[in-house]
């Protein structure tokens, strides 16, 4: 599949090095050609990538391959229709003067390049809005060079007013002083402010309200930023797998999993059939959860506050089986680089079926009382509209970009894990308002539960971690009787799994859409660097574009129903 | 005088006394907290936010609050007639026939004039 | 401090009844404000459900602002950047008012010992009980409420609990 995709780019682009890494290809250009190229990968037919997923950047400061600079910039590119995933790395001379901006092309760059200026110092020349995104305003210095002390904090003293950017967004959507004498107003602004019950979570949203409409919206996030990435940085491969737990904490072992397929598919390790439908049931069983929880929330918001008991009380009652399971209710930590931790315990096919059954009623009734609900059609259809072609330049992905009419899921169009042989369907909506982000949750969560009913009838037997006594642990009685499985053990556990040099980016379906991950190894058992692609992220980006024009209640129920975390957000 | 007008006299007079009681209590008893951004606006933990408190507001939430007010005291002059409809007979429900049309001239001249469409 | 109370009743019965009525008045209606930033908020949403019923300690009253609540329940990592944030909501609730910590994160930085994470919330507010765990089961949350209703029982009226406190922002 992908050397196709290698000879077509490497035709359109004859003097830039392309080779194939994992799923994708990555282009290697030169500071100067960048603009044409993405120019070129974006607008061009057989190319046409329409989505930027990512964009990133290296600093080889302490690598042991030295390169011929010392930041580069990875953008990371989707054609979601042929499914081409391209790579472009480019060299960044100086940090200071930097290179061209791609927002033009894609506005999920606008939140995507502020990151890389925040955690790298890297500018972007032309970007509509640089500045800080997960750090504070007052923060001094680039946390993720490589030359930043890790326990280094900064404390700031009071939080950005934001009013200089509330205003530039105003004078953009067009309002001044003589719209407002025609409306006979000032405009009002209002802060639904980080301590709020309705951002569920740390996210502030600062509105320029007129009455009730909102006229223009600037959000900050980064209140919940705890350096997953620098702390990644000092941890073995297996250690980081707890961090990843609390990065989407509704859905914590799907993130364990995405980050174990990342590492084994550039390992080249073949995880056990067993393991393949393990990981499929907890995958599309914690989907479920999510997605229970995201309802539930979303209905508190709207006022139906029955349907958070019919729906949250069956994720209580799964934490049962979670806890049976793994010994933990939220944050289990459950795989390993090659497996997992353990196999299923015995008698667990019939808890999962009860509690499937449970969850089937659950979400059977909230369905009854929200499907034909003529207060919530009201409420929710033709609100915060967003289009597919916005939908796709800001980078949503998963539910929210399949409520805009795209139907893109990685588990159908660039499958793993057995799932082009399980049978489910993957729904659509058509307008791309909230009703549509909102009652896809409840289908997906129909589909879901069929996958899991497949995989438990053919789950195989055999074991769950792969044989091989550099990647898994040896069992504990060859441990504790002989030199080698000791000697083993340790060197795993000090020293870490050795992942072998180089660079590249896995992806994964997560409940709130295409969770990624980026790796640099520099051969050890510690990555070099390891960022995360969140799905809530760019989908907040774009979150300005849903709201302005519409009511502030209608922001809130917009806001709980694409489900942002604030773990995976901020990471 | 009789006995419900002393026990009515007596609650009022208590009541009235009481709830100063508590209040001088509170502050009494009360301890005090500390700290300089006590007494600022809350506003989610942010603060100060641009704009005032002295600002304009837009018209139509004045509008509904006119609106409502007209309709709750229309309301409130409908519960003294409803205990006592018997006694005022046919007179008092063609009085009352004749109030609530009025009133509804008034609601169909704002449905036609779209105060109530909230945008 | 109340007004002059100690000089007028000073160590008297009085006091001590009255301490006792005050004390059981705040201790079983107590108010929380979910100050929730990640997974323990999840964990206390659970706490709050009917499994594990707060209500039972009179605590079901969740109050999303801080005018109207004495029980301070920070669940979750505390950055720097929301830290001026937590200042501000402490500092805007009327007295009396309780801090728990609830989770490794708030009682000391948890996992996360690096440049954005305030390594425990004690640097910033008073705090007056800790829970450990990651995230806490709901029994540790109701067994922390109930530590804090001991805590008030053997408060007094005269005292003033937090006066020589100095954190990173006083």
């Amino acid at each position: 599949m992908n050397t196709t995709a290698l000879e077509k780019i490497q035709a359109a682009f004859p003097e830039a090095t392309c080779k194939v890494v994992l799923d994708s290809v990555v282009v290697d250009v030169q500071p100067e050609n960048l603009e044409s190229t993405l120019s070129r990968l974006k607008h061009e037919p057989g190319l046409n990538c329409g989505m930027m997923l990512d964009v990133t950047a290296i600093d080889y400061l302490d690598f042991p391959k030295p390169q011929e600079t010392r930041f580069y910039v990875v953008y990371t590119l989707r054609n979601w229709e042929e499914n081409i995933l391209v790579q472009v790395r480019t060299p960044v001379n100086d940090p200071e003067a930097g290179i061209p901006t791609a927002t033009h092309l894609w506005s999920s760059a606008i939140f995507g390049e502020r990151e890389v200026y925040d955690q790298y110092g890297i500018h972007f020349q032309n970007h509509p809005d640089l500045r800080r995104i997960l750090n504070h305003w007052q923060f001094v210095g680039h946390p993720l060079r490589k030359d930043y002390p890790i326990e280094k904090g900064q404390i700031c003293y009071e939080t950005d007013s934001l009013e200089k950017e509330i205003r530039a967004r105003l004078a953009k959507k067009g309002v001044d002083a003589a719209t407002l004498k025609d409306i006979n107003t000032e405009v009002m602004y209002l802060n639904i402010g980080p301590s709020h019950p309705a951002t569920h979570g740390a996210i502030r949203i600062l509105t320029a309200l007129d009455g009730e409409t909102i006229l223009a919206n600037v959000n900050e996030i980064g209140y919940l930023h705890r350096g997953f990435e620098k702390t990644a940085e000092n941890r073995t491969y297996n250690q980081v797998i707890p961090l990843t737990d609390r990065l989407n904490y509704c859905s914590s072992m799907m993130n364990n999993i995405a980050y174990a397929k990342a590492v084994e598919s550039w390992m080249g390790v073949e995880i056990t059939e067993r393991a393949k439908f393990m990981r499929v049931v907890l995958t599309e069983f914690y989907r479920v959860l999510d997605h229970l929880v995201c309802l539930a929330a979303a209905l508190v918001d709207m006022g139906g506050l029955t349907n958070y008991w019919y729906l949250y009380n069956e994720k209580e009652a799964a934490y049962d089986l979670i806890s049976r399971l793994t010994g933990a209710r939220l944050t289990s930590t459950f795989t390993r680089i090659g497996g997992m931790y353990r196999d299923f315990y015995e008698g667990w096919e019939e808890d999962l079926e009860f509690h499937l059954r449970g969850i089937e009623k659950g979400f059977g009734d909230a369905l009854k009382l929200v499907d034909t609900n003529r207060i919530v059609h009201d409420r929710t259809q033709g609100v915060c509209v967003l289009s597919a072609e916005t939908a796709l330049s800001y980078g949503l992905t998963g539910p929210t970009l399949r409520a805009s009419g795209i139907p893109f899921d990685l588990r159908k169009d660039a499958p793993y894990y057995n799932y082009e042989s399980f049978d489910f369907e993957v729904p659509v909506g058509t307008n791309g308002d909230v009703y549509d982000r909102f009652m896809i949750r409840f289908y997906e969560m129909e589909q879901s539960i069929r996958i899991i009913r497949q995989a438990m009838k053919y789950i195989p037997k055999g074991s769950v971690n792969v044989k091989d006594s550099q990647v898994s642990l040896p069992s504990k009685d060859r441990v504790y009787s002989n030199i080698e499985g000791l000697a083993n053990h340790f060197k795993l556990i000090f020293e870490g799994v050795k992942v072998p040099l180089g660079e590249w980016y896995d992806s994964f379906e997560a409940a709130n859409g295409e969770l990624g991950f980026h790796f640099v190894s520099d051969g050890s058992g510690t990555p070099y660097k390891l960022k995360v692609r969140p799905p809530c992220f760019y989908i907040m980006g774009g979150f300005h574009k849903m709201v302005e024009g519409n009511m502030i209640a209608d922001a809130v129920i917009n806001l709980s129903c694409i489900n942002i975390i604030g773990g995976e957000l901020d990471r | 005088m009789s006995t419900e007008l002393i026990f009515s006299a007596v609650a009022l007079i208590g009541i009235a006394a009481l709830i100063p009681c508590f209040m001088i209590a509170t502050t009494v008893l009360g301890p005090r907290s500390k700290g300089k951004m006590k007494n600022e606006a809350y506003e989610s933990g942010v603060g100060p936010v641009i704009g005032t408190v002295d600002q304009k507001f837009s018209v139509k939430f004045y509008l509904l609050a006119i609106l409502f007010l007209i309709f709750d005291i229309e309301t409130v002059f409908m519960y003294p007639w409803a205990v006592s409809v018997r006694e005022l007979g046919w007179f008092g429900f063609t009085e009352m026939v004749v109030f609530m049309l009025l009133l509804l001239t008034g609601l169909i001249y704002i449905l036609k004039k779209g105060v109530l469409n909230w945008r | 401090m109340a007004l002059g109370l100690e000089s007028s009743l000073g160590d008297t019965v009085i006091t001590t009844k009255l301490d006792e009525v005050i004390n059981w008045g705040r201790q079983y209606s107590l108010w929380p404000f979910v100050y929730g930033t990640a997974c323990c908020a999840i964990e206390f949403m659970s706490a709050a459900a009917s499994q594990h019923d707060i209500s039972r300690f009179g605590a079901e009253v969740v109050r999303f602002s801080p005018r109207q609540a004495d029980l301070l329940l920070v669940c979750g990592t505390i950055s720097y950047k929301q830290a001026p944030v937590l200042k501000r909501i402490y500092e805007q609730m009327p007295d009396p008012k309780w801090v728990v910590a609830m989770g490794a994160c708030a009682s000391s930085g948890g996992i996360y010992d690096n440049y954005c994470t305030v390594q425990g919330i004690h640097t910033i507010i008073p705090v007056d009980i800790f829970i450990s765990g990651c995230p806490p089961r709901p029994e540790a949350v109701l067994d922390a409420l109930i530590k804090i209703q001991d805590q008030i029982k053997g408060e007094s009226v005269l005292k003033d609990r937090h006066k020589d406190f100095k954190g990173i922002f006083d």
